[in-house]
């Protein structure tokens, strides 16, 4: 018998939608109105997300604080669909900016307005001759030409281009760039932490968590820090801090994230060079070092030789295996092997991966058909997808793992009270 | 109902009505879903029916289309997804193919494309997503469809034998409500021939004329149906809501046995009356400790016929209050509640919703995570909370016991009241 992946999801692109992206963006920035060019419903995405970020939130253990920005819809119906729904459009405009006086609209587009082809470019011209006002709006249509991101970057190139004007440096500071549960989230809060120790002030988060004036002082920042993983995602943050560096000197590090310890060493010393304090990054390291080391030794003595399985469902431009096989080998777990997923839909993507997974460590590699008989054996599961199969115990390894020594002290924290525990049922555990 | 009435949606948004058809054909048994749509709108729509079904996903499919689909049509994802279907040994007895609402406009003729693979059941398709409306509109219009699907002509009318109409199993407790709901007819001598949406098969959705009388609960999700039942088939119907405590559930039955009349009232009756004597000595006991049950503000917010039939139960038999905010999802008429202080639809009346949401304060909310958001977000509002719907984030549902009915009289009531002391203790 076969391992059974929870979710069956072939589809590599059009796989979200660019209105939540663009809501993200700009979510909490005091003074704008997001405007969704779309049925009423598709809003309750956006606003469903924000309820499960609320509440992930505190079951992090921190708190979202403040409340969003209006989202209107245009609500467009099935009688838009067919005479179009720029008229309806421009009425939902001028509701706006009467009842908020809003310094800044930004307009999403719904797949339906890309559909019947609203131009609403033009209504949103017309608009901001008539209202003196900038108003945002974007060549993505919903899933169609841009997904989640394809909203957010360009909600943000827009912002970069109507607000932001050179202004003479504050030394030592740094702007933190994306969102990753805004500035109460781990992300933010332990490179805030890290940074702070190396004497670097974060000024803010860009973008959704400032207001319109304080976008405008983006540019006084040293430096720009992004809150960054791995993947196409990470390409997008890099072009926009790369425009953001040349057209405002807005320092900034491609291609390192404090995700994974070995990762997170290398990028507190980045940060040293980024900001120019290496001394302070290193005393900073050193200071991590010695902790983690406490860390680890209280970890292994509950994961020494425990049999553990990783199973792998996500293409490599979404998920490193690198990282979590070094934290496998360093809780000294008896690695019984890795498992290929039947999610890879190609064995380019599948052979891709194997080749990484092959050059740090030589584990064997097994199929989701031979893996299998594998899984009953196996104390831990550390999986990219929800298994179906009942009463092992998984470990949900996300897009996003947690950064910096904070995060890789959560992880190992995950999988040794997952090995702690003595229930039967089995279910699927989350790094909290 | 004018349609131009913007405000700030994030005062409360429904699902949409994809979700709310997928809702309808998932309450079938043995039935199975594929949504012709962005995976994006199929994932939101899986997630909010995992939520009272957990492996829905089993049943629940997804086509997956990509941007091209809108250009050259969901022909080639559409079949590919139904080759997948049949090679994964899936055997529904009954197939319901829903177009989302982008893919609904470029003019797919879905049920030929589902023919040419001459699939071994019975296959629905429509039209659906946000441009229909939200979960009601999209739960409706299914229902219609598949019941025109399927009805047959009356092959016998038994006595005291009815359907009953406008209940789902995914919307929040909706199984243990739809299951009390049937005890106490049952109870009361009447025989359930089928419930839409509700755990009827399709071989009772074929039979579903062969019932007397068609009871409306939630009239905003049955009464489409039992209008064209009626039209067509001269099948009467009532619409009698949702029967919140003992008094509502007692004064629920008697209307319905004022119309087609039932053996066994008397039980159900004897069982309100000594219900209603524990549940009284409960809150005496609970008064000499804690006071009584006062909150200054009430907000109820949920979907039409359960907020206004719960808002009159609540005043009416379990707390006192100085002022009632009723927030509905829907624009129905009222006749379910004459005790609520204000009563707004969500939809079109968004200014007043975002009004009260923004100023309340002392307050109990029955509603769902959506209010409770906006108010801990506000910072300043002192509030308690029950969950009566979707969605719902802070609180565990593991055991099916009715908001609706005799046993959700005592099960609401004693919610309220551990929400009332939880404030004394924290207050105090």
């Amino acid at each position: 018998m076969a391992i059974e992946t929870k979710r069956f999801i072939n589809s590599r692109k059009s796989c979200s939608c660019s209105m939540p992206g663009a809501w993200r963006a700009v979510a909490y920035m005091r003074g704008v109105v997001v405007i969704f060019h779309s049925p009423r419903s598709c809003t309750h995405v956006a606003t469903t997300m924000d309820i499960n970020a609320h509440f992930r939130s505190m079951g992090d253990g921190y708190h979202e604080k403040g409340r969003t920005v209006p989202l209107v819809s245009s609500l467009l119906s099935e009688k838009e669909s067919i005479f179009g729904g720029t008229d309806k459009l421009q009425r939902c405009i001028d509701f706006v900016v009467q009842a908020y006086h809003p310094p800044c609209v930004v307009i999403a587009n719904s797949c339906v307005s890309g559909v019947i082809g609203d131009d609403v470019g033009s209504v949103a011209a017309d608009a901001e001759a008539q209202y003196q006002i900038p108003f945002i709006t974007l060549n993505c249509y919903g899933f169609l030409d841009g997904e989640y991101y394809g909203g957010y970057f360009e909600t943000i190139k827009n912002l970069i281009a109507r607000f932001m004007k050179p202004l003479p440096k504050q030394a030592g500071t740094a702007v933190l760039f994306g969102d990753n549960g805004g500035p109460w989230g781990h992300y933010a809060t332990e490179v805030t932490r890290l940074l702070r120790g190396m004497g670097v002030r974060v000024l803010s988060q860009f973008p959704s968590y400032l207001t319109l004036e304080e976008v405008r002082q983006v540019p006084s920042a040293e430096g720009m820090v992004i809150l960054g993983g791995k993947g196409k995602t990470q390409e997008g943050f890099e072009e926009i801090a790369q425009e953001l560096e040349e057209k405002f000197h807005i320092k900034h590090m491609p291609q390192i994230y404090p995700v994974g310890w070995s990762d997170t060493q290398k990028w507190i010393l980045a940060m040293g060079e980024l900001f120019q304090c290496q001394k302070a990054a290193q005393q900073v390291l050193e200071q991590e070092q010695a902790d983690f080391a406490k860390m680890v030794e209280k970890f292994v003595s509950f994961t020494k030789n425990k049999k553990a399985i990783l199973c792998v469902g996500r293409w490599l431009m979404y998920f490193d295996p690198v990282t979590v096989i070094e934290t496998m080998e360093r809780l000294q777990l008896d690695f019984l092997g890795i498992v290929m997923l039947n999610t890879f839909d190609d064995d380019v993507h599948r052979l891709e991966m194997e080749a990484v997974i092959r050059a740090c460590t030589d584990v064997p590699i097994y199929n989701y058909q031979e893996g299998s008989s594998l899984l009953q054996e196996a104390d831990i599961v550390l999986s990219t997808h929800e298994l179906q199969e009942p009463g092992i115990k998984q470990i949900f390894l996300p897009m996003l793992p947690k950064v910096g020594t904070k995060g890789e002290k959560d992880f190992m924290q995950a999988i040794q009270r997952t090995l702690c525990s003595k229930t039967q049922g089995g279910g699927i555990f989350y790094v909290k | 109902m004018s349609n131009e009435q913007w405000s700030n949606v994030c005062e409360r948004v429904e699902a949409c009505a994809l979700t709310g058809a997928a809702a309808f054909a998932a309450g079938i048994p043995g039935a199975e879903i594929l949504v012709n749509g962005p995976i994006w709108c199929y994932f939101y729509g899986l997630r909010y029916l995992e939520y009272s079904e957990y492996d829905v996903g089993l049943r629940l499919h997804g086509s997956q289309p990509d941007n091209n689909a809108i250009v050259y049509g969901t022909e080639e994802c559409l079949t590919k997804a139904l080759e997948r279907l049949l090679s994964y040994g899936s055997n529904p007895e009954y197939l319901f193919i829903e177009n989302s609402c982008s893919i609904s406009l470029i003019g797919d003729d879905t049920a030929g494309i589902a023919k040419k693979l001459d699939l071994p059941c019975p296959v629905g398709t429509m039209d659906c997503g946000g441009l229909v409306g939200g979960f009601a509109e999209g739960y409706s219009k299914a229902c219609l469809k598949i019941i025109k699907q399927f009805v047959k002509p009356v092959a016998q009318v038994a006595p005291g034998r009815i359907n009953l109409l406008g209940l789902s199993d995914f919307t929040y407790n909706g199984r243990a409500d739809r299951e009390e709901l049937c005890r106490i007819l049952t109870k009361a001598g009447y025989t359930i021939n089928a419930v839409p949406g509700g755990g009827s098969r399709i071989a009772e959705l074929q039979g579903i004329c062969n019932a007397r009388l068609n009871v409306v609960c939630n009239e905003e999700l049955g009464l489409k149906t039992a209008q064209y039942l009626q039209d067509k088939y001269k099948q009467p119907y009532i619409v009698l809501g949702m029967p919140y405590g003992l008094q509502g559930t007692k004064k629920w039955l008697e209307q319905l046995q004022a119309v087609l009349p039932c053996e066994q009232l008397e039980a159900v009756l004897t069982e309100i009356a000594a219900t209603e004597a524990r549940l009284t000595a409960w809150s005496n006991e609970l008064r000499s400790v804690w006071g009584s049950l006062w909150f200054d503000n009430v907000v109820l917010s949920a979907s039409s016929t359960t907020a206004l039939c719960l808002a009159q139960a609540l005043r009416s038999e379990w707390l006192d209050t100085s002022w009632m905010t009723v927030i509905c999802q829907n624009k129905i008429e009222n006749k379910y509640c004459t005790l609520a202080d204000e009563v707004y639809y969500s939809g079109s009346d968004g200014p007043g919703i975002n009004r009260v949401l923004d100023q309340v304060n002392d307050v109990l909310v029955l509603g769902s995570n959506y209010e409770t958001t906006l108010l801990d977000n506000r910072g300043d509002c002192s509030y308690v909370s029950c969950n009566i719907s979707l969605p719902v984030c802070d609180e565990a549902l593991m055991i099916a016991y009715p908001f609706a009915g005799i046993r959700g009289s005592a099960h609401l009531l004693q919610r309220i009241w551990n929400a009332y002391i939880s404030t004394k203790k924290k207050n105090g």
